[in-house]
């Protein structure tokens, strides 16, 4: 038995009226979701282009560290609308959220591929001369299926009706 | 024969019946469609930033739609074959959808802006390879794309949301 519940919590963020606002207005919740799902093409775009230099699939000669350098304020933009928008998402359906498993599995996720990509990876992605290539492609492949996963399980609490 | 009643037909089939009943169709090819379009329009936007000077200013335009290119037709390909199914399991109703029009309409305004481009300036790429940003054509062209990548995503959502269409 947990000790306290988060469940006040997300019942506070659906009473808020930034939460009231969205869940009643179809039009508010599909701009939502336009924003969220930019921010992933600019993540996912950004991190598909580094980690296909990992794997020795990189534009011409172009070593990762560069190519990561150059696409990381696209890559951290993505991230940042996606933090900003999900939330937002969130408010409008939090008690829904906090029953949905697809949710919570979304959130471990996602604190995993978060932790990974600012350590594992840019360590990985910033040495040069370039690292083993095994090293550098186990880390590529992990980073692509993390953030495909935490994709997939976003699809998945919308799908997924809680009981 | 008009495009309702290819509508009404494409309804009428077996295999409309079949992924209408079926639990698992609609969830698994709009996952798919998803992916397919922010594969495409991931890739295609590291292309247009490259031209506006907004990313990537060390590799040269060439490079980067060599290896771009391959993963946006893959993205496409994914994108397309899905959202033909799902269209077929919902005919009529999409085409009664004003979102699903507009962003058909969008869909073709993005691929006539990246064919002109292809067929115009970009085949003298070689002379401006290496410019950060790109000349001013082809900055307008990445702008384009840029702009109706994002409507064709808002559509898409708004096919979902929109009126003319009920989700339930």
């Amino acid at each position: 038995m947990m000790a306290f519940s988060l469940l006040p919590v997300f019942e506070w963020m659906e009473s808020t009226p930034i939460g009231q606002t969205i869940r009643q207005s179809a039009s508010l919740i599909a701009l939502v979701e336009t924003v969220h799902l930019i921010g992933m093409t600019l993540l996912l775009g950004t991190l598909l282009m580094v980690d296909l230099s990992l794997l020795g699939l990189g534009i011409g000669r172009a070593p990762a560290a560069r190519i990561a350098r150059e696409l990381r304020g696209w890559t951290v933009a993505g991230l940042a609308i996606m933090l900003t928008s999900g939330p937002l998402m969130l408010s409008s359906e939090a008690v829904r959220c906090y029953n949905s498993p697809a949710f919570w599995i979304k959130m471990a996720l996602l604190a995993v591929a978060v932790t990974f990509h600012f350590t594992v990876h840019r360590k990985v992605v910033a040495q040069e001369p370039p690292v083993q290539r095994l090293s550098a492609e186990w880390t590529a492949c992990l980073s692509l299926g993390l953030w495909t996963s935490v994709a997939l399980a976003g699809k998945a609490i919308a799908i997924f009706q809680p009981n | 024969m008009d495009i309702l009643s290819i509508c009404q037909w494409l309804d009428s089939t077996r295999l409309n019946a079949a992924m209408r009943m079926s639990t698992w169709f609609f969830p698994t090819f709009d996952t798919i469609h998803t992916l397919g379009i922010v594969l495409v329009a991931g890739t295609i936007m590291l292309v247009d930033l490259r031209l506006l000077g907004l990313a990537l200013p060390s590799e040269s335009v060439a490079a980067v739609v060599r290896r771009i290119v391959p993963a946006t037709l893959w993205g496409f390909a994914l994108m397309f074959v899905s959202g033909a199914l799902l269209f077929t399991s919902e005919a009529v109703k999409l085409y009664h959808s004003p979102a699903f029009r507009i962003k058909l309409a969008l869909l073709a305004l993005a691929g006539l802006n990246a064919l002109i481009f292809h067929l115009t300036i970009y085949r003298d790429v070689a002379h401006w390879d290496q410019a950060a940003p790109a000349p001013l054509r082809a900055r307008l062209a990445g702008l384009l794309s840029l702009a109706f990548w994002i409507a064709i995503i808002a559509a898409g959502r708004a096919i979902a949301y929109g009126s003319g269409y009920d989700l339930g």
